[in-house]
């Protein structure tokens, strides 16, 4: 402890200390003002080429499309295909281009994501371990109705990564329909209100013919996914699912569910009795 | 002891006080930037992942009541009102209240909005000033707006009779002639939505400068760093006190302010920590610590949580003497919130907000100008007296200089890795040489508007003080 007092006061540090951190601070403000200026240039050489690649891509996407052709006959661009940020651009106007059209259009372009070997990339995605690039390899292989990936994305949606398991289940609802949540029943981490929220959007997005098995979410013991539920059913208008919540508010001892419950079936009941007074007029 | 001695030692004393004092503060700043960049990053990452519009079409949305207090705001609060009328959220209300302004803002309001006396009596659960009449629009394409007439009592009481009447669960406080994002409301809901162990009690957003910015319909159009150095120094300020400072404590779960320009509050809490205190200027800050304290003496869980998207546009005074007043009166307003709550300064009772947050405030925004002037007093008398070392005051200055600079650099890295608001390359450099002039320009007016706020706080000085404002660009 002297010779640390005596250090200091000797003062001898002081210059050097104070010298030696003027040119530290000098150069990290060299260092980041130049990491803005190399940044934006990178950002004008990836804009340049995506100005490149664009057209090409929309020909062969419009081909794809319209004329059904085959990822094979594109031969010429193989070059291309190998290029990262050219696959990028591909599989973003690929999904972008799938989110508008459906039928043998939407088949034309699942055929190319696979031929072309984009659903590679997808999977890759799936196997990142920063949960962002999961998240995007969801995405796609939800969005081109890639069925076979649905027990990976039921695994994923048991994450403790809240964003995680909001994309996976709304994955599996684009997947299989409201079945495709029918094991959030056995979930474990409680939804809070936002993630419920997501999750009932993707499943008014979905055909709401095929709503299925809601009803079990209600028979769960995680009282965020009996919320889930109840706020599915009453968003849906689902009357049918009425004695079922009959149930639930007759088994259930959780104040706030009980509330809720008894709140969905009485606009239930209002709704139906709406409907039967239109059908007899 | 001969008086040579005890100059040495006063001396001595002195510099390691200092010493200690400066690396403290620009040790805190960068662990605090650290922290916040952090923050930032996870925030980002997982907002490209969020959906906003399933707010617009869900019954679930947290209903909101935004509540602007106006004052003399006649030349611009019709098209202000229009403004807040067409942000996207379905889910809310618009109460403006007429603090008692001298000018045709009422009468303005009445005609434009058609409004007529509202079938609803005051409750005041917070006591307030006088309240005249409660307007609503006969126009059913303005149900959402109420109009307050009351009795002048200063925005606090404003802000309190629009809490009272407040019919959502939560309220959203904001300046009127703030320009806001369109989604601003979607984004700062969000926070209230998702935390299902603590309750959050507040939610803000980042405040940006938008003097020489264009505006078009009450929209934001076009985005400009000003050509006057003070606003385009405050440009730079800003960017790093929300950058670079809020999100650092947002992680730490300790912020303490809330911009006043626009933030949004449980309104059941902030009721029943008694709403804003009439008797403050800085009424922004006491009510978050107010809120904060209020819940952990009831031992509740809760968070206020901070969005670092800028949701919100202000103009920044372009004079010196509006500056001054602005200033002096957050200056006012810490001291004031700092010595109401006293009781938790180094409290473990009130955890990390007892332990750091108050003392950070207390040692670094309210003490810093006071330190730094006692500091130049004292160099001029060491100059006077002969006792300056010249080579090493001069390293000392550039070492304090430099460090101010890799700050200011260190911010707009920041922005152009995350909002990249300012498009052209021209923007960078303008800002870069405002970082450069600032240490010896904005800087000294900054501390000379504290010693003004400590002086009117001495002084027994109330109020705000007359703050005009020069108007934003408009295509």
């Amino acid at each position: 402890m002297e010779e640390l007092w005596e250090f200091y006061y000797n003062k001898d540090w002081i210059k050097p200390f104070l010298l030696y951190s003027i040119y530290f601070f000098v150069f990290v403000s060299i260092t980041l003002f130049s990491t803005i200026v190399v940044m934006r240039r990178l950002k004008l050489r990836n804009q340049k080429l995506e100005k490149r690649f664009t057209p090409i891509i929309e020909h062969i996407l419009s081909l794809n499309l319209f004329e059904s052709a085959f990822f094979s006959e594109f031969s010429a661009y193989e070059k291309l295909f190998r290029n990262g940020i050219f696959r990028n651009l591909m599989m973003e106007s690929i999904i972008n281009l799938h989110q508008n059209y459906d039928g043998t259009y939407a088949e034309n372009l699942e055929n190319f994501y696979m031929d072309s070997g984009l659903i590679n990339d997808s999977y890759k995605k799936l196997n990142s371990e920063h949960w962002q690039i999961k998240c995007k390899g969801i995405n796609e292989l939800a969005e081109m109705n890639v069925a076979e990936a649905f027990g990976a994305l039921v695994k994923m949606s048991k994450s403790s990564n809240k964003i995680l398991t909001i994309v996976a289940i709304n994955a599996c609802i684009k997947l299989n329909g409201s079945n495709g949540i029918r094991h959030l029943a056995r979930h474990k981490h409680s939804f809070d209100l936002w993630t419920q929220l997501n999750i009932l959007d993707a499943l008014k997005q979905g055909n709401l013919a095929h709503i299925q098995g809601l009803e079990y979410l209600l028979t769960s013991k995680n009282n965020s996914v009996i919320s889930l539920g109840l706020k599915a059913i009453s968003s849906l208008n689902l009357s049918e699912k009425a004695p079922f919540v009959q149930e639930l508010i007759d088994d259930t001892t959780n104040e706030e569910i009980l509330t809720e419950a008894k709140t969905v079936l009485n606009r239930l009941i209002v709704q139906n009795n709406r409907s039967l007074k239109y059908e007899f007029q | 002891m001969s008086f040579n001695e005890f100059i040495n030692i006063f001396v001595d004393i002195y510099l390691i006080l200092i010493l200690l004092y400066a690396i403290f503060i620009m040790s805190s700043y960068l662990i605090l930037s650290c922290l916040s960049i952090i923050e930032l990053k996870s925030y980002l990452k997982k907002n490209s992942f969020v959906n906003y519009q399933i707010l617009l079409s869900s019954e679930y949305a947290p209903a909101l009541s935004l509540i602007a207090p106006a004052y003399n705001e006649g030349m611009t609060i019709t098209e202000n009102v229009k403004s807040l009328l067409s942000l996207s959220y379905n889910n809310y209300q618009v109460i403006v209240v007429n603090d008692g302004s001298k000018d045709n803002s009422m009468e303005l309001l009445i005609s434009t909005y058609d409004l007529i006396p509202a079938d609803q009596a005051y409750d005041a659960k917070i006591p307030t000033k006088n309240v005249k009449a409660i307007y609503q629009s006969r126009n059913a394409a303005f149900k959402k707006l109420l109009v307050v007439d009351k009795e002048n009592g200063g925005k606090a009481d404003a802000l309190n009779v629009g809490i009272n009447i407040a019919q959502n669960p939560y309220v959203v406080c904001i300046d009127v002639d703030c320009i806001l994002d369109r989604d601003s409301l979607l984004k700062l809901a969000k926070p209230f939505m998702e935390s299902s162990t603590k309750r959050v009690i507040a939610t803000g957003g980042v405040v940006r400068i938008a003097n020489q910015c264009i505006i078009k319909d009450g929209r934001l159009e076009e985005i400009h760093v000003p050509d006057k150095l003070l606003p385009r120094i405050q440009v730079l300020e800003y960017l790093r006190a929300f950058l670079l400072g809020r999100m650092a404590w947002e992680r730490l779960d300790g912020l303490l302010l809330i911009s006043g320009a626009f933030g949004a509050f449980d309104k059941e809490i902030a009721l029943l920590a008694g709403g804003y205190n009439t008797k403050t200027v800085g009424e922004d800050m006491e009510l978050v610590v107010r809120m904060r304290r209020y819940m952990h003496e009831h031992d509740l869980p809760y968070t206020v949580s901070f969005i670092p998207d800028p949701l919100c546009w202000t103009e920044a005074p372009e004079s010196f003497s509006i500056f001054k007043k602005q200033r002096s009166r957050w200056m006012r307003g810490t001291i004031e919130t700092l010595w109401t709550h006293r009781k938790m300064f180094f409290n473990p009772k009130f955890k990390l907000l007892g332990l750091v947050s108050v003392p950070y405030w207390t040692f670094f925004e309210f003490l810093a100008p006071f330190i730094e002037s006692v500091g130049l007093i004292i160099t001029f008398i060491f100059i006077a007296l002969g006792m300056v070392n010249w080579d090493s005051f001069v390293i000392l200055l550039l070492f304090v200089y430099f460090y101010s600079i890799m700050f200011s650099v260190l911010a707009l890295l920041t922005e152009e890795l995350t909002y990249h608001k300012y498009a052209k390359i021209k923007d960078y450099l303008k800002l870069l040489e405002g970082a450069f002039i600032e240490p010896f320009h904005f800087h000294l007016m900054s501390v000379f508007a504290a010693l003004v706020g400590y002086y009117e706080k001495i002084k027994g000085t109330h109020g705000w003080g007359e703050m005009t404002r020069k108007g934003f660009s408009k295509k």
